[in-house]
């Protein structure tokens, strides 16, 4: 499905005044992205036809597992390049001119290793001369951003996920970037490391571009200034949450049912949440028409907005069976 | 200082402390430190180190020094290949090169980086192995240690071996079909073509000109200054018997007039051109062109195409394996290492086929040929097929897997022997069968150096968490063995060539078990460390 112009996007578009009010006209904005796709040898596409522009703030990137959200990151990232189309960082090609946005650039790549026999202190210099920083204060600075001066000359093969992800988000920042792309940055940490790691990247958000890309909506729903929704390498939404969620609106119901019920349920309606209790289970159903009688309408979250878009949306209309 | 300098200064300060710092840096620098004590002979023992017409060598520095420093030539070219070609693969599997493809750094300034890196360690490696070599004229020398001769004859020979390994490594990792196990072993029969072409060349008076600067081993400077000042081609390195009525030699070194350091220079630049290669192979790390983990795109190499193909009949072998192992009852070491080398099988069909092939040469082969052709190379695609069962786990991440299932943990290196074994008996059981049937005499010796070659591979690959070392130190002992044709007794190890003696099958038999004793006394290690 190739959505160049939903009604969700901003960027250049011919008629992007029409959607959402807030914001979505195009204005000079920090990263420009028309036409990018990304065909492989292989003949799959890892993203397919995409446009959009944002300003500042964080924009959260949600699709499921295989989406295209990396392949996007990477050719933003200048690690590869599209097979079409064109990105714009401050209006400067950068296919062209990578150089021009890598200066300004802070990338965290999904998976990010660390080189076990180099201290947190060595590794983090290692990339801040590659980047062209110096000096040793910055390096320190950095370390103590994301709390890890206390074992700075500790080898980080000893770290835990969660310190090795901070060590990582250090050497993003430590040229202090315009732009930061964060690739899946909470896989395989714990809550409480989840929960530090959302507040340092909202943070970040101010006076720059964070780029953060994630499957778990919990992620970005208190971060994000914009969200982009992306599904088999295409976008097929891009607003504010506030507007994906308003755009739900309606389609959301709460049931309580018995457990035969909700299994039945479950197989032919998009269920957004379940939560067993004793007199049954509790169930978020997102469906444009009352899914069984005793659904009620609920206000839509933003997991909700991202279920109601990934099955098709406002215009998408799946309809689901009533189930008596 | 400039950006770039700052950049490549860097890249080299991390690689070298990256190496320096991982145990198998240490353990092979006192395995190879080792050597040079085992290797010298005392003259009293009526061995020596050198001869040179038949003439013995006094141990001075000059002797000891062009000695060890072709020991440590030798080393760099065979097996410091294996040891500094993962600078690139590091970055991709840590994604590490992600990074480093989103700053400003040209391609050209990280090859450069990494070529240098290499360079830098191994320099550092051969100072320390110089230093320790040193040593040695103190122990048996004949003469007091001059330490600027001794330097000298390292700075004669071993630079040119440093810079084209490091130069080779570099554009093994960048170049598609290189960056691969088809590519370790290649490079092997590379070195040994690159250093026999040219050491012979000279060794027979030919390419007068230009063989010289083509010389990276060294060896033909040697056998050219032994011809030159000595008037001799005989020249024997390494502990062999002398006869004490031709007296002693005191030699002075190897000469370093204009044309020989002209000579040496440009062998030291022109292996650098490798660099201009991987230069235009060199992936940037983009994920369309590498990447971390082994997917379709394997799939689309030659090798990858032919183990494609090959799958039918792996299928075929693992299906009777799996049968056999479902019928032996409840979970065991046995049974775990049964499916452990059906994996190996699985994953690497061309093992199928070789096996299938290997079994139809040996039913049509007499018993010589059989020995010291078939067999010999049958172990060699076994050597290579096995090298990477006892290191599997570590490179794919699920030790913690393995370690979780009951008895794995503690017996890993059993499990991994175990597995190794039977690889390698399925591998070679019809040749050996028919070995066995057309000379039963070869049974036991046949079997030792099965023993020996997988007590080394899961030995080797738990300690070093690689399967190159392996590779490149059973590669290089292969060689010297196949070339002796059994004319040393002592390299016999498989009884190929039917001289090795009862001593020699039970020492073999003997440093097997050393072995996986020692992999069982690491392996322990390991587990109180990490886990």
């Amino acid at each position: 499905m190739v959505i160049k112009h939903h009604p969700w996007m901003g960027g250049p578009s011919d008629a992007p005044a029409k959607t959402f009010p807030e914001g979505n006209a195009y204005t000079p904005r920090m990263l420009r992205i028309e036409s990018v796709s990304k065909r492989f040898r292989s003949g799959n596409y890892g993203a397919r036809d995409i446009s959009f522009s944002v300003k500042g703030g964080v924009l959260g990137l949600l699709g499921p597992n295989g989406a295209g959200k990396t392949t996007l990151m990477q050719m933003i990232a200048t690690v590869t390049k599209p097979t079409a189309g064109k990105i714009f960082f401050r209006d400067i090609d950068i296919l062209a001119n990578p150089d021009e946005l890598r200066r300004r650039l802070g990338y965290l790549p999904q998976d990010f290793g660390v080189y076990d026999n180099l201290t947190a202190h060595e590794f983090l210099s290692y990339f801040a001369a590659l980047k062209g920083v110096r000096g040793k204060a910055k390096i320190g600075e950095m370390l103590e951003m994301v709390n890890l001066h206390h074992v700075a000359s500790r080898a980080v093969g000893g770290f835990s996920g969660g310190m090795k992800q901070r060590l990582g988000i250090a050497q993003a920042l430590i040229n202090d970037p315009d732009l930061v792309i964060v690739d899946e940055p909470t896989a395989g940490l714990d809550p409480e490391e989840r929960v530090r790691f959302r507040n340092v990247l909202s943070d970040l958000g101010e006076g720059r571009l964070v780029i953060l890309s994630t499957h778990i909506v919990s992620d970005v729903e208190s971060i994000a200034t914009e969200i982009a929704i992306m599904k088999e390498g295409s976008l097929v939404a891009l607003s504010t949450p506030e507007n994906l969620m308003r755009a739900a609106e309606g389609t959301v119901w709460e049931a309580v049912l018995p457990s035969e019920q909700f299994d039945q349920v479950r197989k032919t309606m998009n269920i957004s949440g379940a939560v067993r209790k004793s007199d049954g289970v509790h169930a978020r159903i997102v469906s444009n028409e009352q899914p069984v009688p005793q659904a009620v309408h609920a206000e839509p979250t933003l997991e909700d907005a991202f279920l109601f878009t990934m099955k098709g949306g406002v215009g998408g209309a799946q309809r689901a069976e009533r189930v008596a | 200082m400039s950006e770039r300098l700052h950049r490549l200064i860097a890249i080299v300060r991390a690689d070298f402390l990256i190496r320096l710092r991982r145990p198998s840096t240490i353990v092979v620098f006192l395995l190879l430190s080792a050597v040079p004590y085992l290797w010298i002979p005392k003259p009293s023992t009526g061995r020596a180190l050198m001869q040179i017409g038949g003439q013995r060598v006094l141990y001075n520095s000059a002797a000891i020094g062009m000695a060890t420093a072709m020991l440590g030539t030798i080393f760099i070219g065979l097996a410091a290949f294996y040891v500094v070609s993962n600078a690139l693969r590091r970055d991709v599997l840590s994604r590490c090169g992600y990074v480093i493809a989103s700053t400003t750094m040209r391609g050209s300034e990280y090859i450069i980086g990494k070529f240098a890196g290499n360079v830098v360690f191994l320099s550092v490696f051969m100072g320390g192995f110089m230093l320790t070599s040193m040593a040695m004229v103190l122990v048996r020398g004949e003469a007091p240690l001059e330490p600027l001769v001794f330097i000298g004859q390292y700075l004669m020979l071993v630079p040119p071996a440093i810079v084209f390994v490091s130069a080779a490594a570099i554009l093994f990792e960048s170049t598609p079909l290189l960056r691969s196990k088809a590519g370790d072993v290649f490079y092997f029969f590379f070195w040994i073509m690159v250093m026999t072409t040219v050491t012979v060349t000279m060794e027979k008076g030919g390419g007068g000109n230009w063989a010289p600067y083509f010389d990276v081993s060294g060896m033909g400077v040697l056998l050219r200054q032994m011809k030159d000042y000595y008037n001799t081609n005989s020249l024997s390195i390494g502990s062999s018997s002398f006869d004490a009525a031709k007296g002693t030699l005191d030699f002075g070194g190897l000469r370093l007039t204009g044309y020989w350091l002209s000579t040496r220079l440009v062998a030291t630049l022109w292996p650098m051109v490798m660099l201009l290669g991987a230069r235009v192979f060199f992936h940037r790390f983009d994920p369309a062109r590498v990447r971390a983990t082994p997917n379709e795109k394997a799939r689309r190499s030659w090798l990858g195409r032919i183990n494609f193909m090959a799958k039918p009949i792996a299928r075929l072998i693992v299906h009777a394996g799996n049968t056999l192992v479902s019928a032996s009852g409840r979970a065991s070491l046995l049974r775990s290492a049964m499916t452990d080398a059906l994996t190996t099988i699985a994953a690497f069909p061309l093992t199928a086929v070789a096996m299938i092939g290997l079994a139809i040469a040996a039913l049509s082969m007499d018993a010589k040929s059989l020995l010291t052709g078939l067999m010999p190379l049958a172990l060699a695609f076994c050597a290579i097929a096995i090298a990477d069962i006892a290191s599997r786990e570590k490179r794919a991440g699920t030790t913690a897997l393995v370690f979780a299932t009951p008895s794995l943990r503690t017996n890993f290196v059993l499990w991994k022997f175990t597995s190794t074994l039977i690889v390698a008996l399925a591998f070679l059981a019809i040749p050996l069968a028919r070995a066995i049937a057309l000379q039963p005499s070869s049974a036991l010796p046949l079997l030792v150096g099965i023993l020996f070659t997988t007590a080394a591979a899961t030995t080797l690959g738990i300690i070093s968490s690689n399967p190159k070392t392996f590779i490149v130190a059973f590669l290089t002992f292969w060689y010297i063995t196949t070339q002796d044709k059994g004319l040393s007794p002592k390299l016999d190890f498989a009884g190929w060539f039917g001289t090795a003696t009862p001593l020699v099958i039970a020492t073999y038999a003997a440093l097997a078990l050393v072995m996986l004793l020692g992999a069982g006394v690491f392996h322990g290690w390991e587990l109180r460390r990490r886990w």
